[in-house]
């Protein structure tokens, strides 16, 4: 009975916080337009080794695994950011990413890179791009989400893939910032050396590009 | 059934065949290969583990080797590199690493029951053990669990919270 009580109140701190953090946040569902893209890039290839630079979603490892039979790092940047923030010690967030990001270069074949940018400020989103396009394999793909509404962002993402055109998106407290809204010629510049494949302005009004190496 | 209480500190390597619970701290090794591993909410682990099958719901650092099944309940914490044929993660729950799904022709598919969801398929509770008392700990720990290099019991054997939780896992191709 204890055990069903400390269940109970540990959800119930879960929703307080998240109401208070994120008023208005609420879940949503995205039809994508590029993510079948960036799935069928990577599906003729042998056991691909994909980078999600956001928190650990049990249903997508399923997804992924299924559909890729990939070995998959999770990175959760959004957690070393939001460490970063508690500690007052933001402006280290290009280092901290940069460094955390340890992978070989040209050792990942495909990057799911959601909504992180917003939360970066342009010299670390810089310098962050620049990693990703190190890591990547030739051939390799990126599937970025950029927003394009200067708000105060305050909440991070939870990206939930229900099937090659469905993310479900679910919110969780963030320490308030400005969303850094890049325009496309940024976007495309920041991840120079990559090519465009798609690039789709939803009606979330979220951008969605998927760039191949 | 052993459990290691949560005042007790291990450091070295920790086998056995028996099902085992930690709410203490371990550094080292632990290999229970034909077994079930738990993690209660108050175990902090810095280990390679081997197991038959693992559930987390403390805080592991280091890379976990399950044959059968990994499962991190929303309040686990993993840094490390997972991998098992069947992997469970809650949402909520803290990961870290890599999660291998090449092996054994795996083809995973969702058993999702919704944030507001229980699972019913491992119960933490299962693995409560009795009141041991720091003596007869140590006997218990000898016949189930080699700790190498020794270390001594110092509490008594405490039982792990139930934490009810969305599951995700994926079943065997």
């Amino acid at each position: 009975m204890a055990e069903l009580f400390n269940w109970s109140g540990r959800r119930g701190e879960d929703a307080a916080a998240g109401s208070a953090s994120s008023p208005g946040a609420s879940e949503a569902l995205t039809t994508s337009k590029v993510f079948p893209r960036f799935i069928a890039a990577l599906a003729p290839r042998p056991a691909p080794v994909l980078v999600d630079l956001g928190p650990v979603i049990g249903a997508n490892i399923s997804y992924f695994g299924e559909h890729l039979a990939c070995k998959l790092y999770v990175e959760d940047l959004f957690a070393e950011l939001e460490a970063l923030h508690r500690r007052g010690a933001a402006n280290t967030a290009s280092t901290a990413l940069v460094s955390r990001l340890r992978h070989a270069d040209e050792s990942i074949d495909g990057i799911l890179c959601w909504d992180l940018f917003d939360f970066l400020d342009r010299p670390t989103g810089r310098a962050v791009a620049g990693r990703l396009f190190r890591m990547l394999k030739p051939g390799g793909a990126v599937h970025g989400m950029f927003g394009t509404t200067a708000i105060e962002l305050k909440h991070y993402t939870r990206f939930v893939v229900e099937g090659a055109g469905s993310l479900r998106q679910r919110p969780y407290p963030a320490t308030k910032v400005k969303r850094t809204v890049l325009l496309t010629g940024e976007i495309n510049k920041m991840f120079e050396g990559l090519k465009v494949a798609e690039s789709v302005l939803l009606k979330t009004s979220t951008r969605e590009t998927l760039f191949r190496k | 059934m052993v459990n290691i209480g949560k005042s007790v500190v291990i450091k070295g390597e920790l086998s056995g065949s028996e099902d085992l619970t930690i709410e203490g701290q371990v550094e080292g090794r632990i290999e229970l290969k034909q077994n079930v591993l738990t993690i209660g909410p108050n175990g902090r682990i810095k280990a390679e583990i081997f197991a038959k099958a693992i559930v987390v719901q403390g805080e592991v650092h280091g890379n976990i080797t399950a044959s059968e099944r990994a499962d991190i309940r929303d309040n686990g914490s993993v840094d490390g590199d997972l991998s098992a044929p069947r992997i469970a993660i809650a949402d909520g729950a803290h990961f870290r690493g890599s999660i291998d799904m090449q092996r054994a022709g795996v083809k995973p598919t969702v058993e999702h029951k919704g944030p507001e969801g229980k699972s019913s398929e491992t119960k933490p509770s299962e693995t409560r053990p009795s009141e041991v008392k720091a003596s007869e700990m140590k006997a218990s720990e000898h016949r189930a669990v080699d700790v190498k290099p020794a270390a001594p019991p110092q509490s008594l054997g405490t039982a792990p919270a139930s934490v009810s939780q969305t599951t995700i896992s994926p079943p065997v191709r």
